[in-house]
């Protein structure tokens, strides 16, 4: 018997039944499904219709420009800021484990009940947010109302939970780099911002790709956020692809949102798959 | 080779406890289960959270576990898309409770009612309900459901005092309503209370304009169903978006962020001039300060037309219970439904909140007062002045009707594109109940 092989590949039947039975089966199903009006019970084949309607739909093009304006964004904020704050919870500061968990906590609260904390704290006439800025005697600002802003209002609101991930990242990442390469710049008279440019960021960089990697995904498919702060609103001001696809199935159109996610499936792959070999190759040992 | 046999085994064995799983719940057959055992008999019904909450619903349930000797345990899902989720994924898993509640109308259409609801043509007690509503809740001759609670009227409830204080009159016209709304504004007065952070609100101005559609071009939903007519291509339809674009100046300032919930208080406590509602919000006022003279001091009046002479109010039937065709208790289920249009129900019902509106149970006398809001409505119907709205005589109704009127109102689109979009909307749920269009 080879060595290689103590373990019968029977073994791998219990891991390989569910994967079928819960991920390919229905991924099959649903690339059949999305070529057909479906209700559960019965269903008529019409070919490529369900995806005409989603591309001559105005509201999946404004919902795929507002994915990707979130999925950068949010991925592009998280990273700045995530690289500063870890840089400085690295630095010997006293107060280190205390701010890292305070970093982390929004992190632990769900989606959701965000959602609904932000929302009532960005209200126009009532919310924190506004009472502070007209107590500072500015105007305030219609967060989530106004059709404008109110993407980039969700997008912060993103931001401020999402950090805390990001930085615990980063700070593992750069607790593994060697202190002797900070030694040797020192002795060799490198400057803080020097050390930071040319040691930190180079060897942060699966972190750093860890980070936008996850981020930049997580973006693209985000859902649950705005769904409990704007649902989608004001009109379709802050659509995103997985709220349309929602929306269509919450409305019964299964065949039309199931072609809906299919699109959402290869629109992700096709940016995901890139960008992570794109950011491997850049990696430095 | 004996591990070989085991694991096998073990993965046949995982495979079919995973299928099991998934197969409980179906309908085991009916059995007859007569109504003469001792043992108190039990119902499930499934009722979404707003509804949950009318007191005159809990009160017949009340009622009927005691008359009935049953035991019903009132099971509650979410309002709005996320409860049509739930009643959707119930009903196609035959996960779903002995009696649900949902929409009559249009929307009863897209759920395939035949396959999991009892048809109640046959029975007497049907005889009671309202030919109109009737015709509400059946799909193709077979009616299914009874009127959960009163009808309603979808139309304008304006603020008294304010009207006298700045010496207004019920307009008779858009544009005499649009007046009030400029004299209104210009006082400083919020004209037009907007409660769109629950979407579904911002519909009213455009569902509420039906009357005025609907004796303009009668044969509008007939030849809207066929396909022939668009609300784009339609003057008389397209003018309903068009009065609900005219609205966008008049809002309060957070009209966007506002809930219903806040505006309910809001308007009862004197806030704004005008708020496009349905007189349901009236109990839910009531309920809030538990004063009549606060309420009282609303009236109802209906969306006006274009012309002084044509006043009518649209009416907006209520969401209907349904009986699970694939339950053990077919007969307590018959008889639940028997009993709750009765006339001690209906009583017990006006007993715990005032009516919104009539009932749609035929020679059914409101034995109490009710809203003055509620007499305005009568009113309207007293004269013959009313239409159901559309989505009850028309099949088709696009689900995404709330996000365009509130894109439309809050200043995105014009009226044009607002109804092409509807149009479009409109396409895709014909498409889904295989209509050619």
């Amino acid at each position: 018997m080879n060595r290689k092989r103590i373990y019968s590949n029977w073994f791998m039947v219990p891991a390989m039944v569910i994967f079928t039975i819960f991920f390919l089966v229905p991924t099959a199903i649903s690339f059949f499904f999305s070529l057909t009006v479906w209700n559960f019970d019965s269903f008529t084949f019409c070919g490529l219709d369900n995806y005409m309607t989603f591309f001559s739909d105005e509201a999946l093009y404004n919902s795929i420009v507002n994915t990707l304006i979130y999925a950068v964004l949010t991925c592009v904020l998280k990273l700045v800021l995530a690289f500063f704050i870890a840089v400085f919870l690295n630095s010997k500061i006293k107060t280190k484990n205390f701010l890292r968990s305070v970093v982390f906590f929004p992190n632990l609260i769900s989606t959701v009940a965000v959602g609904i904390t932000f929302s009532a704290l960005m209200h126009p006439t009532k919310g924190l947010f506004n009472k502070v800025i007209e107590a500072l005697g500015g105007a305030g600002i219609d967060w989530l109302g106004n059709t404008d802003i109110a993407l980039y209002s969700v997008i912060l609101t993103d931001v401020w939970k999402g950090v805390g991930v990001a930085t615990v990242i980063f700070i593992a990442g750069m607790q593994s780099i060697d202190k002797t390469y900070y030694e040797a710049a020192s002795i060799d008279g490198a400057t803080g911002w020097q050390s930071l440019k040319s040691i930190t960021v180079p060897l942060s960089r699966p972190a750093m790709n860890s980070v936008i990697i996850l981020s930049f995904i997580g973006g693209l498919r985000t859902f649950d956020l705005i769904w409990a702060m704007t649902g989608g609103g004001p009109g379709y001001a802050t659509e995103v692809m997985a709220s349309t696809v929602y929306k269509q199935y919450a409305a019964g159109y299964y065949g039309l949102s199931t072609a809906g996610n299919v699109i959402m499936f290869v629109l992700i792959a096709l940016l995901a798959f890139p960008l992570q070999k794109f950011l491997l190759s850049k990696e430095v040992d | 080779m004996k591990k070989k046999v085991v694991s096998v085994l073990l993965s046949v064995l995982m495979i079919t406890g995973l299928t099991a799983g998934c197969g409980g719940g179906t309908g085991e057959g009916e059995s007859t289960d007569g109504g003469t055992s001792e043992e108190p008999r039990e119902l499930s019904l499934l009722v979404d959270t707003t509804n949950a909450a009318n007191e005159g619903f809990l009160a017949i349930v009340d009622l009927a576990e005691e008359e009935l000797n049953m035991t019903i345990n009132v099971e509650t899902r979410p309002a709005g898309t996320e409860g049509d989720n739930v009643v959707k994924t119930r009903l196609a898993s035959g996960d779903m409770a002995d009696l649900c509640v949902y929409n009559s109308g249009a929307l009863l259409n897209a759920i395939n009612p035949s396959e999991y609801f009892i048809d109640l043509s046959d029975q007497e007690f049907m005889d009671r309900v309202d030919d109109l509503y009737k015709e509400a809740v059946s799909v193709d001759e077979a009616v299914y459901g009874i009127p959960f609670a009163t009808s309603r009227g979808e139309a304008v409830l304006y603020n008294k005092e304010m009207y006298e204080k700045y010496g207004l009159e019920i307009p008779k016209t858009w544009d005499e309503f649009l007046a009030n709304c400029d004299v209104l504004q210009e006082a400083g007065e919020t004209a037009v209370l907007g409660t769109f952070a629950d979407a579904w609100t911002a519909q009213i101005v455009f569902l509420g304009d039906a009357y005025n559609l609907l004796t303009a071009v009668p044969d509008f939903p007939e030849k809207f169903d066929a396909g022939e007519m668009k609300w784009a291509s339609t003057p008389e339809g397209l003018r309903s978006f068009e009065k609900l674009g005219d609205t966008t100046p008049y809002y309060n300032e957070d009209y966007l962020s506002m809930t219903y919930d806040e505006g309910c208080d809001v308007m009862v406590s004197g806030g704004a001039g005008h708020w496009f509602a349905m007189s349901n919000a009236l109990s839910a006022m009531y309920t809030l300060y538990e004063d009549m003279d606060m309420v009282n001091n609303l009236g109802m009046f209906a969306i006006p037309g274009d012309d002084a002479d044509v006043n009518g109010i649209t009416m907006w039937y209520p969401v209907a219970i349904y009986g699970n065709k694939n339950s053990e208790n077919q007969d307590a289920i018959l008889d639940f439904m028997e009993f709750y249009i009765s006339e001690e129900a209906l009583d017990a019902y006006c007993g715990a909140t005032l009516p919104d509106g009539p009932f749609c149970v035929k020679d059914y006398e409101i034995p109490v007062e009710a809203y003055a809001a509620v007499s305005d409505i009568q009113a309207y119907i007293d004269a013959g002045n009313y239409e159901p709205a559309l989505e009850y005589i028309s099949q088709v109704k696009g689900a995404d009707c709330p996000a365009i009127c509130q894109e439309l109102a809050s200043g995105q689109t014009t009226a044009e594109e607002a109804a092409a979009k509807y149009d479009d909307d409109c396409a895709k749920a014909a498409t889904q109940l295989g209509l050619d269009w």
